[in-house]
């Protein structure tokens, strides 16, 4: 969040300002997309405890000499869970915070500590990370109503004041996913060259992943058939995959470019989860772009109907005016 | 620090060249895999279960490939003849599993037109029913 937050200052990032509660719903949204990711391959982790073979620690697995007991691992997994949803809640965030992030941290490294690095975790645990460090739970947050505070809301006294406190980590996780785009599109210049953008190389990837799932005994993608036999589309779908990759900083800039990048980048994890079956699930479900927006207008903003009482209605009114 | 692994060309976790599908890729691939066969020498596709116990083809590819790296392939397929023999859905027939390395024109393949160029075997085992 760049362009959202408004620069008191001129160093763009570290001056960047943003509310309590806009921190606080990037706490809560990417906390709830870790902890239910985490669930739903809750089977995929817990077989890691089983595998004694091929292991080549990455990440802060590196450390290990060897893997672990499945005892470690089942531990870690619980210990995790648990701390993700603390996380989440804002309960006792300074401790929960970063466990949950290391925890992931961990279980992210160990998961790909077997010869076969994948990517789908790398933001997710970034933004953990950064986010855990970070005062997410000053507002929103079971801290937050312990301590008491203005508006009944249990905020500190300052909730409510825009501050780099809160600005400068969602600008940081603006600034991650962009790299991490950038990143990803000068991989395919830089391994790939104008091969990739001139040659047959897209078509022959989307062909690839489905005879792979075909032989594996998988269920490949239906449209797979259909998309390679489509003749003189993939120079131009592989030039466009580059630009969106490349051009993720516009997204800084924030109003109509920002989110005409988003739907691109979104656009492009639909066809990468339809003609590959690959699917990028923190971009996909949109989390990953949450820190380009005043996010904290989910709630906020949320109808009159939904309002339990005239606080809140008043803490609308209240974040509306600033 | 979020780009020390592009400058020092090292993929890791959570730092990351993001390296998928970023090279050039002919249409002639070779793949592992392991398959049913029957005394007529007919195949049968697995499942990602039976063959690697997850249902993460990058994962199951990567342990089935280490395997065959490592000289370790007879003692995989005697692991997944032991899956395959719990399998309900294994045809009445099929008497044996390979693990083999198979080389596919992957456009044919996806077309579905015939696409094997070549095929090693690996290692062989009965399944014990």
């Amino acid at each position: 969040m760049i362009a959202d937050v408004e620069p008191t200052r001129c160093v763009p990032i570290i001056d960047a300002v943003a509310p309590p509660e806009r921190l606080a719903m990037l706490r809560v949204l990417t906390g709830m997309f870790a902890v239910v990711y985490l669930l739903v391959r809750l089977p995929v982790f817990l077989q890691l405890g089983d595998r004694r073979s091929g292991f080549d620690g990455v990440g802060i697995a590196a450390l290990l000499a060897r893997p672990v007991s499945s005892t470690v691992v089942d531990i870690v997994i619980a210990v995790t869970a648990l701390a993700g949803a603390g996380f989440v809640l804002g309960w006792r965030f300074r401790f929960s915070g970063p466990m949950f992030a290391l925890g992931m941290l961990a279980l992210g490294s160990y998961r790909g500590s077997w010869g076969q690095l994948l990517h789908f975790e790398n933001l997710m645990v970034l933004y953990l990370l950064i986010i855990s460090l970070a005062p997410a739970a000053d507002s929103w947050s079971m801290d937050a109503r312990r301590r008491g505070g203005r508006g009944g809301r249990g905020a500190r006294d300052d909730a409510g004041l825009e501050s780099p406190a809160y600005g400068f980590p969602i600008a940081l996780a603006s600034l991650v996913l962009v790299i991490t785009y950038v990143i990803a599109g000068v991989a395919k210049l830089r391994y790939g060259g104008p091969e990739w953008v001139f040659g047959d190389t897209l078509r022959n990837h989307v062909a690839y992943a489905a005879a792979r799932l075909d032989l594996l005994g998988g269920s490949p993608s239906p449209l797979a058939g259909w998309a390679v036999r489509l003749d003189g589309i993939w120079p131009l779908v592989a030039a466009g995959t580059i630009v969106i990759e490349l051009a993720a900083p516009i997204a800084l800039l924030g109003g109509r470019l920002r989110t005409t990048w988003v739907l691109a980048a979104w656009l492009m994890h639909i066809g990468v989860l339809a003609f590959m079956l690959i699917g990028f699930p923190f971009p996909l479900f949109l989390v990953a772009f949450a820190p380009l927006y005043r996010i904290e207008r989910l709630w906020l903003g949320r109808p009159s109907w939904a309002m339990r009482s005239s606080d809140q209605v008043a803490e609308r009114t209240a974040s509306a005016t600033r | 620090m979020l780009v020390a692994p592009v400058v020092l060309n090292e993929d890791g976790f959570p730092l990351s060249t993001y390296p998928m599908y970023s090279r050039s890729r002919g249409a002639v691939v070779t793949f592992v895999t392991a398959q049913g066969i029957d005394a007529n020498g007919e195949t049968t596709a697995l499942t990602l279960e039976v063959i690697g116990d997850s249902d993460d083809p990058l994962i199951v590819a990567g342990e089935l490939r280490d395997a065959i790296r490592d000289g370790r392939a007879q003692q995989r397929c005697d692991e997944i003849a032991a899956r395959a023999a719990d399998w309900g859905r294994l045809p009445p027939r099929t008497a044996a599993i390979e693990v083999v390395t198979e080389r596919h024109d992957v456009v044919a393949q996806v077309e579905g037109t015939p696409s094997v160029l070549a095929r090693t075997v690996h290692a062989a085992c009965e399944v014990q029913r």
